[in-house]
């Protein structure tokens, strides 16, 4: 079903992104990532020695700082401090350098819907700039699903607030495979296809659910291409900055 | 600069600073019953240097704020009475966040920059007494009336000078390594008219008086330099929201001139239409500088509109003179340079990606262009005529490509600096 979004995009399509990296000097890794008028900045500190009280010496632990656009910190940064802290212990390997910690720093600098999905993206491209061993990177989206049923792909904020329910979807990276065999197939089912977090607000059905977690996944295909191609033309300039 | 009212965005060598002004209306002092507050609040944020820690402020986060917030309030540069609404019950509370993103020292000067750039582009909802009594406040959204920019006076910068112990070796703007081995500091905040609103000399090692008069003397003639930059800036981007005024009602004659630039998108895939644009405009960039220059004034809004309609080569001309190279932009850097130290290298540094984005958005639809993005070289308000493009040329390239270009439309929007059509 066809919809009229306000700025004219097709329930498909993705606004336009932008992400660059090495954009801090002190920092060992900072991107900026932007998707249409959201634009997040994440900065990363790399291993320093020794961990929080209740985390476990055995393992690098990673500590995430949301520093919102203006006014105090309040309970809603705290929950995107952990929802982006549990992602990224999933996708960083964290038996490298134990007893260690990691720190991000996200600021936002301008939040017009998907906010979240953004933070990750930047904080991911980050990751790569500072050098951080990694399994594999993340791309981050967000669905919403209307009223009728049908669901639109990163919303605006205008559109977030007007839909019944959206969900923050995180997938991996898909694997450009230099061996034969094809991506890494977990259970008869590729990697890709795995969710690495999902947030939700509102209520939706199940189908809607599942029709979201579709249009995700296909969208994170394209967010994948975007951003291994701009983290890609970093490389030979990357050699130099060996944190 | 800024791609929204109140906010800025500094970058004065390595360092990196943000500022946003927000505004709200409380209860004011009652010892100040007509006069509304000013407050800063400065963010050491942990992304710009390894040892700032969340928390509790440090001793040095707190003088940098107290050395921003005495250049501000004491010296009454920004007009607080004009800020109340009511007497007694209702004033606006205006509040400064200055995010600090990346420390390369001299981050006083800096952030006193980024505040008074967000302060002289923040813009109030204007406000006015109805309801019975005339004591009901009637908040006016931006959609309904123009919102108000602040009543500031003056413009006070901060100059910050470094001393080392050899008596006579001192810097100017001292990098984190200079502050890291300098042996005492020296802030003095004056403004273009050569009146000095502070000093800061917090401790440290004795200087000699003529030293500090020598010193004082070079921070008058910086604060002149530094007031310059930020009226042009700020002047930039006051005519690229104007235009993008314009944008939101595009009842006025703009819309034929949009016509021709629809038609045009839409004849090959957007791509190339954008690719032959940019080459039209990298030819030509002097020849329309030249023409549009040649007429200033009123006159010279007529004359560029009228020569908009039907002829869309002349559009190409009007628009290439904001084209520079394709390659020296980043949509989404809205930094401006605002100092001459600066170096611009976030929008450098965005250079391929931005480049590497063309190609996925060839996959994506292309929004449909809006007549918005026409009037870019069309209205220009007689104003920006007068406006040196010295400053902000490479930024007033940006906004032209992006109206041109079918796909990043939203880019227009995040232009901070303008279409200076002259």
């Amino acid at each position: 079903m066809e919809v009229d979004r306000a700025d004219g995009r097709n329930p498909n399509q993705l606004r336009p992104l932008a992400c660059s990296c090495s954009i801090l000097h002190r920092a060992h890794g900072s991107a900026s990532w932007s998707q249409g008028d959201t634009k997040v900045l994440a900065a990363v500190y790399g291993p320093k020695a020794g961990t929080k009280k209740n985390e476990n010496p055995e393992k690098a632990s990673i500590e995430v700082i949301w520093k919102p656009r203006t006014g105090q910190i309040g309970k809603p940064e705290k929950e995107y401090e952990i929802i982006l802290k549990r992602t990224l212990q999933s996708i960083c390997i964290l038996t490298i350098n134990p007893n260690t910690t990691t720190s991000f720093i996200i600021q936002v600098v301008h939040d017009d819907g998907a906010l979240l999905p953004c933070a990750i993206n930047a904080a991911c491209a980050a990751l790569v700039d500072a050098g951080i061993p990694m399994k594999h990177l993340a791309v981050a989206i967000c669905c919403c699903s209307a009223e009728s049923g049908y669901c639109i792909l990163d919303p605006t904020k205008l559109e977030e607030q007007k839909m019944k329910a959206f969900a923050y979807l995180v997938f991996p990276n898909s694997i450009l495979s230099v061996l034969p065999e094809g991506s890494s197939l977990v259970q008869g089912e590729p990697m890709e296809h795995g969710i690495i977090t999902s947030v939700t607000h509102g209520a939706m059905s199940v189908d809607d659910y599942f029709h979201c977690l579709e249009r995700g996944r296909a969208a994170s295909a394209k967010l994948s291409d975007f951003l291994r191609r701009s983290l890609q033309s970093k490389l030979p300039g990357d050699l130099s900055k060996a944190g | 600069m800024c791609r929204e009212d109140g906010s800025s965005e500094v970058q004065l060598g390595q360092t990196h600073i943000m500022g946003f002004v927000t505004g709200q209306l409380v209860q004011p002092y009652r010892d100040r019953p007509n006069e509304g507050t000013l407050s800063i609040f400065t963010e050491f944020s942990p992304m710009a240097d390894p040892s700032f820690e969340t928390g509790r402020p440090s001793e040095s986060a707190v003088e940098l704020g107290r050395i921003v917030d005495r250049g501000l309030r004491e010296s009454r540069a920004v007009d607080t009475e004009s800020l109340c609404v009511l007497a007694g019950k209702l004033v606006w509370a205006i509040r400064i966040d200055l995010h600090i993103l990346d420390n390369g020292g001299n981050l006083v000067d800096a952030a006193n920059i980024a505040a008074l750039a967000s302060l002289l582009t923040f813009r109030r909802p204007e406000c006015s007494l109805g309801g019975e009594d005339d004591l009901e406040v009637i908040v006016h959204p931006p959609e309904e009336r123009e919102p108000l920019p602040l009543i500031i006076h003056h413009l006070p910068i901060a100059v910050t000078f470094g001393f080392f112990s050899s008596e006579s070796l001192l810097v100017i703007d001292p990098t984190h390594h200079e502050e890291a081995v300098m042996v005492g500091k020296m802030t003095a905040t004056l403004n273009a008219n050569g009146d000095v609103c502070a000093i800061q000399k917090p401790g440290g090692e004795g200087v000699l008086q003529s030293v500090i008069m020598q010193c004082l003397r070079l921070a008058s003639r910086m604060a002149s330099d530094i007031t310059k930059k930020i009226k042009d800036a700020v002047e930039t981007y006051n005519t690229e929201r104007a235009l993008r005024k314009i944008k939101r009602h595009p009842t006025s004659i703009t819309l034929d001139g949009s016509v021709n630039l629809k038609e045009k998108l839409n004849e090959p895939s957007g791509h190339n239409v954008v690719n032959e644009l940019s080459r039209k405009h990298l030819e030509k960039p002097r020849l329309a500088s030249a023409e549009n220059a040649s007429s200033p004034g009123n006159n010279g809004e007529g004359e560029s509109k009228s020569s908009n309609f039907g002829r869309s080569s002349r559009r190409d001309g009007a628009t290439s003179n904001f084209v520079g190279g394709a390659a020296s932009w980043d949509p989404y850097s809205r930094g401006v340079d605002s100092d001459f130290l600066k170096a611009s290298l976030a929008s450098r540094g965005t250079l391929t990606p931005k480049k590497k984005q063309q190609d996925p958005t060839g996959e994506r639809k292309p929004n449909e262009s809006k007549p918005e993005e026409s009037p870019g070289d069309v209205i220009p308000t007689t104003s920006a005529m007068d406006v040196s493009e010295t400053g902000v040329h490479k930024g007033g390239e940006k906004t032209l490509k992006d109206a041109v270009k079918p796909k990043h439309k939203r880019k227009k929007k995040a232009f901070s600096s303008t279409a200076d059509a002259s």
